[in-house]
């Protein structure tokens, strides 16, 4: 080996101390940047999946001109067909008015938002039906589930009451329908329809006179990533409908940005902890340089040059961000098996989507092992500077 | 025999203007390979500050320092660096081994640092001749300060450099020790035909010398008393 390398190490493991508070230093930096990671980016990562399996999918299907006129069998057949759809389910909506006549009193909820389903499909396709925490899903023409919001509002709706249901139909009649509710739907996180109302497409479709008609298309993938090419493949077969079609991402981009940038600015921060680290190493590694003045003045006055001397603090500099490197990598994926395995969530609000970006972990890895060279600079700089006369009557 | 050290019209002034010192003010004399001088005097005649220049530790104000014949005042920083780890062993009054070392490895680093790798053999017939074949793994920090002098004497000359450079090798040792490290930096020397230079003050441990020069106010006498005559060349 080496003998700067055997130095290097040498000097280093024989100050614990100082290195461990360097490893530390890294550590805690890299540390920082998983956290965030995980903590934001799997608060973003989980809005997105409850947008995209509540709402849009993983392709969301919409018309210019507000309803799609296909018939819904027929769209659902031809996107089953290509073997990365796992389920196509047609999704209808308008604002209502509803009241409901509890215990002689008449309670008003007025404009709630009404999504019309289809039961078959739907459960295939998205996983709202999953946040009916009371009774049952929309299983018939009369009833509804409410989220639990407008139950709350409704003065405490429960599974088996009646509500009635105000829409204004295409011809600006309004049409009024009873309802029989047979589910409270609660979702973490409240991206489901905690402020809706969920009934047969079908029976939706009546009140609003729009027999036939489609607000959207939500159809789920098997691999999300085919998202893109599964948007692309259907505007090319269907070039003379008005159909617009949109990835999750690009359905609910205005509802992400702002999350976006936040999550950009918390990675900022993480960042800044790293280059704090890095200056937490310049001091260590100045506190070494200190105490190795006088071995450093025998190295040069039996031979050593200035560039073995570099080497050697450099070599230390890569020493401490390699471990630093590796025991914060090991930690930030602890924390984030940690929190994946627990299904971590914030006051039991929306489980986080925790996931391994590889990429990350290595370019994060990767950053601070650099960045700890370079904080090993300016000290390997300064050693090199010492005149051997002078470093010798160090003490 | 030939002349392994040459020093002409050397000078060493510290500071500037009026804050000026004279360290050492013109030294010349040579030394033969082979001889083991003292260079003695009183403290702060400049004993350690012409040692260093000896040593390539520090550069002279005026003047040349040849050794084997090349003008060292000409090297760069690099090739000086060379020069001490080729022609020049070290012997410090604290010994100054690097306490992260074994003794052995401490003893081998000279010719590490010129990149030979392989001299295991010497450096253990070497301590085996400073009587150290038994401490050989033992850490820098772990063995005496007789012993650890004695370390430093074999990494001294481990290169089979052309002139050893002894600044107060037993300033820091009891006398018995003392006497130990003089003894065998004697035979040492006479052994390998090793020139050795010796700054000192225990004049009366070394006992008979081959030379000894006695540096007084900057200047350089030959012999043990300031009255001998100044050497000129």
């Amino acid at each position: 080996m080496d003998y700067r390398i055997k130095l290097a190490k040498r000097m280093l493991f024989n100050q614990k101390g100082s290195l461990f508070g360097a490893v530390l230093a890294v550590t805690i930096g890299i540390l920082v940047i998983h956290v965030n990671f995980v903590i934001f980016q799997g608060l973003f990562d989980a809005i997105v999946r409850d947008i995209s399996d509540y709402n849009t999918g993983d392709v969301i299907i919409t018309d210019e001109f507000d309803f799609i006129d296909k018939s819904d069998q027929s769209l659902i057949r031809w996107f089953e067909r290509i073997p990365v759809v796992q389920a196509a389910t047609p999704r209808l909506s308008t604002s209502s008015e509803m009241n409901m006549t509890k215990n002689g009193k008449l309670i008003e909820e007025t404009r709630i938002s009404l999504v019309g389903v289809d039961p078959f499909n739907d459960v295939r396709a998205s996983t709202v039906h999953e946040t009916v925490t009371e009774g049952s899903y929309v299983f018939s023409r009369n009833s509804i589930v409410l989220g639990s919001n407008i139950a709350r509002d409704l003065g405490g709706a429960q599974v088996g009451d009646s509500v009635k249901v105000l829409v204004v139909d295409r011809w600006g009649q309004d049409q009024i329908k009873r309802f029989t509710v047979t589910g409270i739907a609660n979702s973490p996180g409240g991206q489901g329809f905690d402020y809706s109302g969920v009934i047969h497409i079908d029976t939706l479709r009546d009140m609003m006179s729009r027999h036939g008609d489609t607000g959207s298309f939500m159809v789920k993938l098997y691999d999300h990533s085919k998202a893109l090419e599964v948007k692309e493949f259907f505007l090319r077969s269907f070039p003379n409908e008005d159909f617009i079609a949109e990835t999750t991402e690009e359905a609910s981009e205005a509802q992400l940005e702002g999350f976006r940038s936040g999550i950009a600015m918390i990675n900022m921060i993480g960042y800044f902890g790293m280059m704090a680290s890095a200056f937490a190493i310049v001091t260590i590694q100045m506190m070494l340089v200190n105490g190795k003045t006088r071995q450093i003045g025998v190295m040069r006055s039996i031979g050593a040059k200035r560039k073995d001397i570099l080497i050697i603090f450099i070599f230390q500099g890569m020493i401490i961000g390699a471990i630093g490197a590796g025991v914060g990598t090991a930690a930030g994926l602890g924390y984030t098996v940690y929190a994946k395995e627990t299904k971590m969530s914030f006051n039991g609000s929306l489980p986080l989507e925790v996931t391994y970006n590889w990429e990350k972990v290595i370019q994060t890895a990767l950053m601070s092992f650099i960045l700890a060279i370079i904080a090993s600079l300016y000290p390997s700089y300064r050693a090199t500077k010492l005149l051997p006369v002078e470093a010798m009557r160090s003490v | 025999m030939s002349s392994v050290l040459e020093i002409n019209n050397m000078s060493k002034i510290y500071g500037e203007a009026d804050n000026r010192v004279k360290a050492l003010d013109d030294v010349s004399f040579s030394i033969k390979q082979g001889e083991f001088v003292l260079i003695v005097g009183s403290s702060g005649s400049g004993k350690s500050t012409l040692l260093n220049m000896i040593g390539l530790l520090d550069h002279p104000t005026k003047g040349k320092i040849s050794i084997d014949g090349i003008d060292t005042t000409t090297l760069n920083d690099d090739k000086i660096s060379s020069f001490r780890n080729k022609k020049l062993g070290f012997i410090f009054q604290f010994s100054n081994l690097l306490t992260d070392l074994s003794v052995l490895e401490n003893v081998l680093l000279p010719l590490q640092i010129g990149g030979n790798n392989t001299g295991e053999k010497d450096a253990m017939d070497l301590l085996k001749a400073v009587g150290l074949e038994d401490q050989i793994y033992k850490r820098a920090n772990k063995i005496s300060g007789g012993q650890a002098q004695r370390v430093a004497i074999a990494r001294g000359l481990i290169n089979k450099p052309s002139i050893v450079l002894a600044d107060e090798p037993t300033g820091n040792l009891d006398s018995v020790t003392s006497a130990t490290i003089v003894q065998l930096m004697k035979s040492m020397a006479k052994k390998l035909n090793q020139t050795f230079i010796i700054v000192t003050h225990d004049r009366e441990h070394f006992g008979n010398v081959d030379r000894v020069i006695t540096i007084k106010d900057g200047k350089a006498f030959e012999g043990d008393m300031p009255s001998e005559m100044e050497i000129t060349v």
